[in-house]
């Protein structure tokens, strides 16, 4: 028999404590006209806003579910509390906000995060947003961090948020995508005017509190031209045993010359089923950055997809996909070539353990106007038992000659040699089993801001225990 | 005649991606039955040149050995369809080469046995409106199965390609390899390319990788040829042709490899 190499679930319990809700803050569930009419009134959505979630609800009726991917069976959206009523109005000091979602920020760092390493901080709970702020120098560049509903009825950004708004992932994109349209509630708004750069990052943090409710929030960031961002989302929420649904979706737009990182680490717990679309149009020698960490939820559907526009816009993808017991995290990332010498590289992890089932699943398209096009595409994938699953779908989709394409996959287990390389260099099994797994996932958590990497490591836990039997 | 769903992608994915299958009006397939009894080794050459829709069924038994040479040289459209069951320490070279018009090809070969081996050679060279659409999948049930895909070619003028490769270690597949490899040389601003290679696995202890390269040749080796004194147009002739030439020559049959030299306007030397 080979040794066997274990390796503990991520320990979630920092995630796990939560607050009873006040049922009367809950609309109905389910979806119908009243509900979407109830939403766009709690909101005060501008017409436009009323019409669209009431069309994005009809398109939402006549959409199939996608005939691939995993079974989305145990999720009942017509149970789904799609708006729970918020407590406060959304606030820039932190004293103001209510003394339990207080505390829920706290015990999630995100407060000490803000005043250590963040220009700019955003929370929402369950379904709106209850503190955004931004350090003042950064808002005296002109750079704005707020919540989409506020900007919407902001004579500067209605216009903008109108223009723009569902515009690169449309509601017939998809039937959540439809959905998301319909009952969407929170989320960001960021927009970086020309020449600006933000060295430090912005953040938004997304906590699902309530039980058998959705969170549909949308995120919006315009680049202009020549300016900068980080942006950081993180996602979490109790564990419950009723079905949670988070169908949210983010809209970048990154302008010439302007460059993109959007990390994530999403650590939803294993009731949620994760129905996200992300998408970037980039221009002209912009570039796009994903970081994206998947180590939560039941169900993931999470594809990423860059849309490279401009001439030499560039797009880099960087993803870690840990499945344990109960999930089924389908992940990857799109990348469409538009214009001529765009280039674009992928670089994937992923790990499945105890019964978990990882699928990466990409699609690189080069069109016939990409010429002089180059794309890279790397995953790798490690599978640490017998019970789990791990399968690698790419697609690769040519239409022109001029350029170059490259893919290259790995699956397999631990390597007995390195192993054994390992301890003939004085580390004992165990520790080179899990120098071996850190050093797998290491390309990725260097990606990631120190606090986010130092979190991924624990996350990972690796508390390894070789056993020889 | 009707229009049916062939070359059906094991994991269907992403649907605008136009992967999932392929359609074609055809009739019924023609079925053809081959056995290659336990420790005996055969050689089998199929040579398709007209319009066909048909089937291989091929068992392979213990300890035996089998190769078989297809070549596509089809005017019109073929549907192929091969169906391979390895036993243990059965052993299956496929070599393929196709030379144009619309083919539908594919290959389900089932590595039932232990230490059962699939090799699979395949070469394409495509031009005018020239599609062609493979659909291979190599199933490893088999302890210490292994398999190894290598597919190359050259697409010209309007020439369309589709290549799905799944490798597929199912649970027991214990100590299995599997690998395929891709390279595909495009000619023509109006071709179309597409690659879909798949790794399932349920398995722990397996190996599996993949690769592709897509696009047209290394600069720098086209820099080299030049100084050389070769114009751009003969290193691609050249490079292209030395793609399937490999491949014929590995047939090892004369007759065939004259054949196809024929066919391709080649000259002949032994």
């Amino acid at each position: 028999m080979k040794e066997k190499t274990q390796l503990n679930d991520i320990d979630r319990s920092i995630y796990d404590f939560r607050y009873d809700e006040d049922k009367e803050d809950f609309l109905d569930s389910g979806i119908t006209p009243d509900i979407i009419k109830e939403i766009s009134q709690e909101k005060n959505d501008p017409q436009w806003m009323r019409e669209f979630r009431l069309s994005s609800l009809e398109i939402y009726k006549k959409t199939p579910m996608v005939k691939w991917g995993p079974s989305i069976d145990g999720l009942d959206v017509n149970n789904i509390v799609t708006y729970i009523r918020p407590k406060s109005r959304m606030n820039t000091e932190w004293d103001n906000v209510p003394d339990n979602i207080k505390e829920t920020f706290e015990k999630l760092g995100i407060p000490k995060a803000e005043r250590e390493s963040l220009a700019g901080v955003g929370a929402q709970y369950d379904s709106e947003l209850v503190y955004h702020n931004v350090r003042k120098e950064v808002a005296q560049s002109g750079v704005v961090y707020t919540d989409l509903e506020s900007a919407m009825h902001d004579p500067l950004y209605a216009d903008i948020i109108r223009s723009h708004f569902m515009k690169l992932v449309p509601p017939t994109d998809h039937k959540f995508a439809a959905l998301h349209g319909a009952v969407w509630s929170g989320g960001s708004f960021v927009y970086v005017p020309k020449g600006v750069h933000l060295d430090i990052p912005l953040q938004s943090y997304f906590r699902l509190n309530a039980k058998g409710a959705g969170q549909f929030e949308h995120t919006l960031i315009i680049l202009e031209e020549d300016s900068s961002l980080h942006f950081i989302e993180g996602c979490s929420a109790p564990k419950y045993y009723e079905a949670g649904l988070h169908a949210g979706c983010v809209e970048l737009f990154v302008g010439k010359n302007a460059k993109l990182r959007y990390s994530t680490i999403e650590n939803w717990s294993k009731n949620m089923f994760n129905l996200n679309t992300k998408r970037a149009i980039v221009e002209e020698n912009g570039r796009i950055e994903w970081v994206s960490g998947s180590f939560g939820s039941h169900v993931s559907y999470l594809y990423p997809m860059s849309i490279l526009n401009g001439r030499k816009a560039s797009a880099e993808f960087t993803g870690i996909t840990f499945a344990g017991e109960g999930q089924n995290l389908d992940t990857g990332a799109k990348i469409v070539h538009n214009a001529p010498e765009t280039s674009s590289y992928m670089n994937t992890k992923s790990i499945s353990k105890s019964g978990g089932i990882s699928t990466f699943r990409s699609a690189v398209t080069i069109n016939e106007k990409a010429e002089g096009s180059r794309s890279s595409v790397s995953c790798e994938s490690l599978m640490l038992d017998r019970i789990s699953r791990s399968d690698t779908i790419p697609v690769i989709d040519v239409k022109t000659d001029k350029c170059d394409v490259g893919h290259e996959a790995k699956i397999g287990r631990i390597s007995d040699e390195a192993v054994f390389y390992l301890m003939s260099r004085g580390l004992d099994e165990e520790n080179a089993k899990a120098m071996i797994v850190r050093g797998f996932a290491d390309n990725v958590s260097k990606e990631l801001p120190l606090e986010y990497a130092v979190e991924m490591n624990n996350l990972i836990g690796l508390e390894m225990h070789g056993s020889i039997g | 005649m009707e229009k049916v769903k062939l070359n059906k992608l094991p994991v269907p994915t992403f649907g605008r991606s136009g992967v999932n299958y392929t359609e074609r009006e055809i009739n019924s397939f023609e079925a053809e039955n081959l056995t290659v009894e336990n420790n005996d080794s055969k050689k089998l050459i199929q040579y398709i040149d007209t319009t066909r829709t048909f089937e291989t069924r091929l068992t392979v038994g213990s300890g035996a050995k089998a190769r078989l040479v297809q070549i596509f040289h089809n005017s019109g459209q073929t549907v192929s369809r091969l169906d391979a069951v390895l036993e243990d320490n059965a052993k299956l070279e496929l070599i393929q080469l196709y030379l144009g018009d619309d083919t539908v090809s594919e290959i389900n070969t089932r590595l039932k046995g232990e230490n059962s081996e699939f090799s699979a050679d395949i070469a394409y060279s495509l031009d005018k409106n020239d599609t062609l659409d493979i659909n291979m999948i190599a199933e490893h049930y088999g302890r210490k199965s292994s398999s190894q895909i290598n597919v190359s070619g050259v697409l010209n003028d309007s020439a369309a390609k589709t290549f799905k490769g799944t490798i597929d270690f199912k649970h027991g597949a214990v100590g299995a390899k599997g690998s395929e490899q891709e390279e595909a040389l495009l000619l023509s601003e109006k071709v179309h390319n597409r690659t879909v290679p798949v790794i399932l696995c349920a398995e722990e202890d397996v190996q599996g990788s993949h690769g592709a390269n897509i696009g047209r040749i290394d600069e720098k080796l086209i820099f080299y040829m030049q100084s050389r004194g070769m114009s751009e147009e003969s290193i691609y002739r050249l490079l292209a042709r030395s793609k399937l030439e490999r491949i014929i020559r590995s047939i090892e049959d004369d007759d065939t490899e004259k054949r196809i030299y024929n066919t391709l306007e080649w000259e002949y030397e032994q």
